[in-house]
């Protein structure tokens, strides 16, 4: 793998997002709503003057012994907070499947990958520079969305609440869980816009893999159950597995002659 | 001289073939092309052109064969073989979004140019196809002719010693067509290989030093002179009174001189005579049909299209049904 090769298919991947407003703002837009909403609804969790049902207390706190310092008000606040931890793992997972699914239908489309193939690049290269230059924006924008997230916490809703955010479950899900997403997600990008030609419906059919996200905030939502930083790590490894199957899979796919002969 | 050292051919194939599942798209292939030629594939749709080339330029690798490009094998080497080549495909397939700077820039970086030699020669290109003007402008909003010539100046970019041309002035006006056709020989006075995929048989005539015939094989390789000519010699178009009797043909067949007679005058009462010798055998040909009882009103020598050839080594002429409007 020679650096300069993907350091030249990063580059021009780059500069290919910056000049496709549509990509850009689909990047940019839905962090800053997952770092206001958050924040008002910890600022305004509704109507406080009555107490949550104590056995829904009871079983938040067996999930969390460590919120049992807090006060009523704090402990619904840092439940509802807790439930945009698996929504905050979209963000990796839809960027780079957006990204993937635009340039390899987009060079589809315009018929550019044989004359690049005609260079002396190698297709793991190419595969590998893609992949980079789609999982990258996507974890960046989580790792900054959350950065953000944390310091207007401290500053609007003070140390407790801030706190929450900064735990083990917020740390293992968006520094090791939100990287496994973004790899699997990008390899579903590219395995599902080998086979078609519309990048609109190639995130459609790679959108998959952000139901077991959705599945997380429901179990999370109406069962009362908040997983810990094990279950994000024992997450993390399931989805790193399938990330690693998946680039097996893409590799077979990104061969110069299928990309030649079969991808239409 | 190659990467062996010795003065060979800059392209050399033997016996290659490439197919699809059970479907040869290209078979039995025997090439060799030398430094500086320009080398026409001529062939229908689906004849097996862009095969070829893209077995030639290590994209595909061959079913059967062996093929060499600059001393590489195509099959053991393919970097190196794509290091040495340059190509223009079917379209231009250029990054839209990115200007033609920047399409160009990426490209010779792909290439592994150094940032000056990558900067001198995106300017001397882009202003030998005077696009300079248009430098930073988003390839997408160049016209078709502009965008093949940015093509074309991305395979050129590296100088490779070999370019695969694919309809290489396609969509192009006349006036780009000529810049485009000027750098074609250029290209061949600086000792580079073409490999010309066209359609265009006026094209492949006034460019090409010779002329290879595909369909699922190379059917006839030859210069465009020889293959007028034909390898009967010299041509004569005979003028008749009335179409031509079976006893007419059959007399004119076994007249000593007398090679072929080609049904391609483009009409029934014309006959195209292949001869061995034109001063020797006309006279007797014409003596023969006389006293076979035919009306001669005319002969003069024929020199045969491209197109005609062309159609004789395909095995046939397309006929209209019926007329148009």
């Amino acid at each position: 793998m020679r650096l300069a090769m993907l350091a030249t298919i990063v580059r021009r991947e780059a500069l290919e997002i910056v000049r496709n407003r549509l990509l850009v703002a689909s990047i940019v837009l839905p962090p800053v709503i997952l770092v206001a909403l958050p924040l008002v609804l910890g600022m305004f969790p509704g109507d406080t003057g009555k107490d949550p049902p104590p056995e829904y207390v009871a079983q938040i706190l067996a999930s969390r012994p460590d919120w049992a310092s807090l006060t009523r008000e704090h402990l619904i606040a840092a439940f509802l907070l807790q439930q945009f931890l698996a929504i905050f793992l979209m963000m990796p997972a839809y960027v780079p499947l957006s990204i993937a699914t635009f340039s390899i239908v987009g060079e589809k489309q315009s018929r550019s990958l044989e004359a690049v193939l005609a260079t002396p690049i190698r297709t793991a290269e190419l595969l590998a520079g893609k992949s980079i230059a789609a999982v990258v924006p996507g974890v960046v924008t989580s790792w900054v969305a959350y950065g953000a997230l944390i310091g207007l916490a401290g500053l609007l809703l003070g140390p407790e609440l801030s706190g929450v955010l900064a735990d083990g479950s917020w740390l293992a899900a968006v520094f090791l869980l939100g990287p496994a997403i973004g790899l699997v997600s990008c390899v579903a990008g590219i395995i599902v816009s080998s086979r078609v030609n519309d990048a609109r419906v190639a995130q459609q059919i790679g959108g998959v893999v952000i139901l077991p996200i959705v599945g997380i905030v429901m179990i999370q939502a109406l069962g009362g159950y908040l997983l810990g930083p094990r279950e994000y790590l024992i997450a993390t490894v399931v989805v790193g597995a399938v990330g690693v199957a998946g680039i097996w899979l893409a590799a077979r796919l990104f061969g110069r002659e299928t990309i030649l002969t079969r991808w239409r | 001289m190659n990467a062996t050292g010795a003065a060979s051919p800059v392209i050399r194939t033997e016996n290659l073939g490439r197919r699809f599942g059970d479907l040869w798209a290209i078979r039995g292939v025997d090439l060799e092309l030398r430094g500086g030629e320009v080398f026409g594939l001529l062939g229908p749709n689906g004849a097996g052109k862009t095969t070829t080339v893209r077995v030639l330029s290590a994209l595909i690798a061959p079913s059967e064969g062996r093929a060499w490009v600059d001393g590489f094998d195509v099959r053991e080497q393919p970097d190196e073989v794509r290091r040495r080549i340059g190509i223009l495909t079917e379209t231009p397939g250029l990054y839209e979004r990115l200007t033609a700077r920047q399409n160009l820039e990426f490209f010779a970086r792909l290439h592994g140019l150094d940032a000056t030699t990558r900067a001198e020669r995106i300017e001397r290109f882009l202003r030998l196809f005077d696009l300079w003007d248009r430098r930073d402008d988003p390839a997408g909003t160049f016209s078709k002719g502009m965008k093949q010539k940015l093509a074309i100046t991305r395979a050129l970019l590296h100088e490779p010693s070999v370019v695969f041309l694919d309809e290489p002035t396609a969509a192009l006006d006349p006036e780009a067509a000529f810049v485009v056709r000027e750098a074609i020989a250029s290209l061949r006075g600086a000792g580079r290989t073409i490999v010309l995929c066209t359609h265009n048989l006026d094209e492949a005539e006034r460019l090409c030093d010779r002329i290879g015939f595909v369909r699922g094989a190379l059917l006839r390789v030859d210069s465009p002179e020889r293959l007028r000519n034909g390898s009967s010699g010299p041509t004569v178009r005979i003028e008749l009174g009335a179409p031509a009797t079976e006893d007419q043909l059959a007399a004119l067949r076994a007249t000593p001189g007398v090679v072929e007679i080609l049904a391609d005058g483009g009409s029934p009462d014309v006959l195209s005579v292949g001869l061995a010798d034109l001063r020797r055998d006309a006279p007797a040909a014409v003596r023969t049909l006389v006293g076979a009882g035919a009306d001669l009103l005319g002969l003069r020598e024929e020199a045969r299209s491209l197109e005609a050839v062309y159609f004789e080594v395909m095995g046939s002429r397309p006929q209209l049904e019926g007329p148009v409007g």
